[in-house]
């Protein structure tokens, strides 16, 4: 019996889970909140399986499965109970995002008016109990959030958040804010001036021990960052972390808005969405793409299999297993 | 339907059909081209699309409307609204069935002529056709037919028919409608409401009404502009869209008096709105002279605690193709599917994708939803052209037990699959470093062994000024060339290298032999050259070209080589200088080089960057002076960690600068895998406390927990601690006397017992040999075992309380953990407990506590319990 999970954004306030036992079906189905649903993330397994979402309807909510309030007959069949609802929020809160594990349990949000507001359940095993230990302001309204994963005690605690504001003064939509141990607050600490159309995901690859984090964001393309740390000693200590911040990527092979990018584990696969698909970039270890990048290969089959477009699959291609 | 403006209509449905109409009706059939070419004739739609003409129909001219027919018999029949106002059915069909063959050609006649602006088939009732026709004086303006009725050719006058229509056949004439609406007003639009069959939504000249054909009397209406493309949405009946100039209002029905929301207006007027009848609340619209389809994502219903909360919308726009688009038709049953044609009759197929949410399983594979659909994809094994991402490796290395064979050190990078040669190079190094370590060890227990770790650009620099060349002469050859004298730091160096083997000896024999077996002549060729021996390297040249595997120019080569001379200005000289820079093989490059230098200056050799780092320092080492080699090594050192080149760990050995390449090649590769195993070798010294380390270290065991490899990951660990003593976790959990409150282990550790990798993590109650029964503090009996009901501390029979026979197989079969099945293990939420054999086997069948009246379901509270490693699922 071995399990993946997938936790599906569902239809409007309905979500789904899914589970692999070699194929996939639903193990649990149940509504959640009236506004639709914007996201869902699994916490790490250490915390056992908890989800968090977030929706239209200006709240979040921790869900934790629970086993063995069913009767034996059920065994099997998994219950999930809302632990609690975060209700800080005045308007659609848009991302959810567990913080990595090393911080504990954490989360962070961020919604429609600009706050990024980060909780914390300092009794793992009260999942009903959080405090709301940040809030930060971005003066933009925030679409999508991202934790740097990187566990090193030379990086501290660091959150990307992206904005989708389409109002035209061109201003920069990501800002990177940081921890800082002096003060106990998150200040900011980059904005990446380079991007001003609104961005809809954003996600910091797996660190795996690299030296720099790597940043993708997903606008009207798909870009690519790294931002190496310029070494303490050579800043004043106690200010914000500096970063030499390069684009090592662009894409616009989807020639149209990117709205998800997601990292593989080692951070050296990028798959991204679409208006035209879906596809995924192959990138060396240093955020480089392979060839060049003006990598025209992107939705190229010939780059492998994992370069499928959803057109294929949508007809039925005999590489994707398809299930409903 | 202006002529110069083609509309398009997807079939209801037959779901490969469409129909363009401008001046001519022409049906179209829609083929998939996935897996055939396009034939003949056909026009291209899409990537995986083409369509084929099947028929034309040009029988009615002035066409200013077109609608089909909503029942699924009769096939392709089109109610065609005329500039005059009048209706007329026809057929693309092929075969004329005779049950329907009286509907073709049927006319429905208003009594003035004016311009027919809509049409709408009734979705309940199949046979009402509304027809919305221009203003004419108090005339009606909104018709109602029923194309079943009977036509009645005695009200209009034969000839004025025949006027009209210009026909001579015997034409079906329908004069009398089922109902007359909207008197002395214009109709520019119509709908039917599904609520019901006999309601009617129209948008008149200045409002949009709502007609009770259940009494036509009255009717409900509000006054607006936006009367235009009234069309209601097939998931949301009370949700209808409209639009003026570039403005799209939306109502709900049940709040009629103003629009619950207009749409950011478009700078120029709309052409067409429609709703997608696949997904909810999704709404298309086109305005004029553009390519581009605008699309509103409507999800969300108001919220029932918010009071005036505003729909958000997602705006979206797609642009199927370059050109201005005049119209465009959503698929009744694809997904999102949606067919545009142009003025000048190019059509495009295509669909409208969701946002795509993806994430990727820590195994390589990606998923990812669209529309109600979950989709997985999964890497091929074919990797043709794709050379496999490291995540994949590193989980195929970590399978193949890479980097945990202690004793022959290089067979890791067989382990790895024997491909990268960076790899190769690295775990040679550390074969040596380790051997000659263990070397220096035995001969003086002094502070050398620690030396080999640090690489060759120690070793050197420890040698600084001592050594003198001398002369020597080539065997074979009247010829003497200078060589440093082989102090002991440079024989080290050379062995490092590989080219020496163990021993005072400073015989390259062995070594060029184990390269010609291996098949690498030119590299054997060219060492045996670097030791002055020219006749071994004409010789080994000539055995690779007899070898089977052999290049037959190798024998080219070695007559190249057999008449070298030294005089400085022979044609051979100047040959060999111009021509080895064409040679592909850079050992026969440097070989060349080597010859045709000047004395003292071996650049050609030393910078080919091609030749292998180890033979490159070797030569360094017996040819240049100390200061030379210093700068030599120096450089060559930063060029490795610049570039992240494993090769370069023979140069800073595990050092810091070791570590410093180290991260340039994990921030090159990503392979932690690679560089946790490599930094582990040397433990001795104080690379491991790098931060650095400590931090791959910790990625590479998330990445294995991550991969449910967890078996591979207590084999990391253990492999960690024998060789750096200091991971070692400390005891996590304790078993205490409930009386004395002293841990129990404490007498254990003092007993010398064989389980010592055991109680590294602290639950120790397992020494089966020392039969503690009671507390060593105390001597109070331990708690009783749940289900033998014998104090703890005692082994465990066999068979416990079942007597199953499979049972008894499963305990001998784990007769390895059979210590395991000792030891102490108790459920934290009601704490009961027992020996954990005991336990393990109750719960493979039963899901509550053994303890009786308890009905803690000790094992199914932890979720991860039943997960089951994935190495045992991996072939």
């Amino acid at each position: 019996l071995g399990r993946t999970r997938a936790a599906q954004r569902g239809s409007p306030s309905c979500r789904r889970e899914l589970c692999c036992d070699g194929d996939w079906h639903c193990t649990a189905s149940w509504k959640t909140h009236s506004g639709s649903m914007w996201r869902v993330t699994w916490a790490h397994p250490e915390f056992g399986q908890v989800l968090a979402s977030c929706s239209f309807d200006r709240t979040a909510a921790v869900w934790e499965e629970i086993v063995g309030e069913s009767n034996d007959k059920l065994r099997g069949q998994s219950h999930w109970v809302k632990r609690t609802t975060l209700v800080d929020s005045r308007t659609s809160v848009t991302n959810v995002k567990f913080a990595p594990k090393h911080m504990g349990l954490m989360l962070a949000t961020c919604s429609a008016d600009g706050l990024v507001r980060i909780y914390e359940a300092p009794d793992v095993m009260n999942l009903s109990q959080w405090s709301l230990q940040h809030e930060i302001s971005c003066k933009l309204s925030c679409s999508c959030i991202s934790w740097n994963p990187s566990s090193s005690r030379a990086h501290s605690p660091m959150i990307a958040v992206g904005s989708d504001d389409s109002s035209p003064n061109a201003m920069a939509k990501v800002q990177i804010f940081e921890y800082n141990e002096n003060t106990r607050k998150y200040a900011k600490a980059e904005t990446l001036m380079t991007v001003t159309d609104p961005v809809h995901d954003i996600a910091f690859a797996p660190n795996l021990g690299r030296s720099f984090h790597i940043l993708a964001i997903a606008t009207k393309d798909v870009r690519i960052f790294t931002l190496k740390p310029v070494r303490k000693e050579l800043t004043s200590s106690g200010g914000p972390t500096k970063f030499e911040i390069h684009i090592v990527a662009q894409f616009d092979n989807h020639n149209s808005q990117v709205w998800r990018v997601s990292w593989n584990i080692t951070g050296t696969v990028l798959a991204s969405s679409g208006d035209d698909g879906c596809c995924t970039g192959i990138l060396k270890g240093n955020g480089s793409p392979v060839s060049g990048s003006s990598q025209q290969g992107n939705s190229n089959p010939s780059l492998g299999s994992t370069t499928l477009s959803l057109q294929n699959s949508l007809n039925g291609s005999s590489a994707s297993r398809k299930h409903s | 339907m202006s002529g110069t403006k083609p509309d398009i209509l997807w079939a209801p449905h037959q779901v490969d059909r469409f129909v363009v109409c401008d001046s001519e009706l022409s049906l179209y059939h829609v083929e998939s081209t996935v897996n055939s070419e396009l034939k003949a004739g056909s026009l291209r739609l899409s990537e995986d699309s083409a369509a084929t003409l099947l028929s034309i129909n040009s029988d009615t001219p002035y066409m200013k409307c077109v609608a089909w027919y909503l029942n699924y018999d009769p096939e392709c029949l089109l109610a065609v609204g005329q500039a005059n106002g009048r209706v007329v059915l026809t057929s693309l069909g092929q075969d004329h069935n005779s049950k329907f063959k009286d509907l073709i050609g049927k006319e429905f006649v208003p009594k003035h002529a004016r311009q027919c602006n809509t049409l709408a088939w009734n979705p309940l009732d199949s046979n009402w056709l509304a027809a919305g026709l221009d203003k004419h004086r108090a005339d009606f303006s909104v018709l109602i037919w029923d194309i079943c009725s009977k036509y009645t050719p005695d009200i209009v006058p034969m000839e004025k028919v025949r006027l009209s229509a210009g026909e001579t056949e015997t034409t079906l004439l329908v004069t009398k409608p089922l109902y007359e609406l909207g008197q002395n007003d214009a109709c520019l639009s119509l709908c039917w409401l599904p609520r019901d069959q006999k309601l009617l939504l129209a948008g008149m000249h200045r409002n949009l009404a709502i007609f009770d054909l259940r009494n036509t009397s009255q009717k409900m209406f509000v006054n607006t502009k936006a009367v235009q493309g009234v069309t209601v949405d097939p998931y949301f009946h009370d949700r209808v869209a409209s639009f003026y100039e570039g403005q799209v209002a939306i109502w709900d029905l049940r709040k009629f008096e103003k629009p619950v929301l207009t749409l950011t207006e478009q700078p120029k007027p709309l052409t067409k709105v429609a709703w997608c009848p696949t997904r909810t609340g999704l709404l298309a619209t086109l305005i004029r002279d553009s390519n581009i389809i605008r699309l509103y994502d409507m999800q969300h219903t108001p919220t029932p605690i918010g009071d005036e909360t505003e729909p958000t919308i997602i705006e979206r726009s797609v642009q199927p193709c370059d050109n201005y688009i005049a119209s465009f038709a959503w698929h009744p049953t694809s997904q999102n599917r949606m067919i545009v044609v142009t003025p000048n009759r190019t059509m495009s197929d295509f669909t409208v994708f969701e946002r795509i949410s993806l994430a990727w399983s820590p195994i390589t594979s990606l998923m990812w939803a669209c529309g109600r659909h979950l989709y997985e994809c999964a890497e091929e094994e074919n990797d043709n052209s794709l050379e496999k991402d490291i995540a994949t490796k590193m989980r195929l290395r970590a399978l193949s037990r890479y980097g945990l064979d202690t004793e022959q050190v290089w067979r890791n990078h067989i382990l790895a699959g024997n491909e990268d040669p960076q790899l190769k190079s690295l775990w040679y190094t550390l074969h040596f470093m380790k051997q000659y370590t263990e070397d220096m060890d035995q001969k003086s227990p002094g502070n050398k062994g620690s030396l080999v770790y640090a690489g060759i650009k120690s070793i050197v620099k420890s040698s600084l000024g001592m050594v003198e060349s001398s002369r020597h002469n080539w065997s074979g050859l009247d010829k003497q060339t200078d060589i440093q004298n082989l102090n002991e730091e440079r024989i080290l160096a050379l062995q490092l290298c590989g080219w020496i083997k163990k021993g005072s000896d400073v015989d390259v024999g062995p070594f060029l032999n184990s390269l010609v077996q291996e098949g690498e002549w030119e590299r054997a060729a060219a060492v045996a050259l670097f030791n002055l021996d020219i006749r071994r390297a004409i010789q080994i040249l000539n055995e690779g070209a007899s070898s089977e595997k052999g290049d037959l120019n190798l024998n080219v080569v070695a007559m190249a080589l057999s008449g070298y001379t030294d005089e400085k200005n022979s044609l051979w000289r100047e040959m060999c200088s111009t021509l080895r820079l064409q040679l592909n093989n850079p050992y026969l490059c440097v070989m060349f080089a080597f010859l045709t230098s000047e004395t003292g200056s071996y650049d050609g050799v030393l910078y080919e960057n091609k030749v292998a780092v180890r033979d490159r320092v070797a030569f360094a080492c017996k040819f240049l002076s100390d200061t030379q080699l210093n700068r030599y090594i120096e450089k060559l050192t930063n060029e490795m960690k610049e570039a992240g080149n494993l090769e370069g760990i023979l140069l800073t050995g595990l050092t810091k600068d070791g570590v410093d390449l180290m991260e340039s090649y994990v921030d090159r590769t990503g392979d932690v895998q690679t560089a946790s195993y490599c930094m582990l070798q040397g433990s001795p010294l104080d690379v491991l406390k790098d931060e650095r380390v400590q931090y791959w270290i910790e990625n590479y065991r998330n990445l294995l927990d991550a991969w449910r490899f967890w078996h591979k990951r207590a084999e990391f660990d253990i492999h960690r601690s024998k060789l750096d003593p200091s991971s070692k976790p400390l005891a996590q959990v304790f078993v205490s006397c409930n009386f004395c409150g002293k841990s129990i282990s404490y007498s254990c550790s003092t007993v010398p017992h064989q389980g010592r990798g055991f109680s590294q993590y602290g639950v120790s109650g397992s020494p089966t040999k020392s039969k503690v029964t009671s507390c060593p503090g105390c001597r109070k009996p331990l708690p009783r075992c749940a289900l033998c009901l014998i104090n703890m501390g005692t082994p465990v029979s066999s068979c416990p309380g079942g007597s199953k026979s499979d049972e008894k197989v499963d305990l001998s079969k784990d007769k390895k953990l059979a210590q395991f099945n000792n030891w102490f293990t108790w459920c934290h939420n009601c704490r009961h407990g027992g020996h954990a054999g005991h336990m393990l086997s109750w719960f493979r069948d039963h899901a509550e506590c053994p303890v009786s009246a308890c009905t803690c379901k000790c094992m199914q509270l932890d979720t991860t319990g039943n997960l089951v490693p994935a190495e045992t699922v991996q072939p």
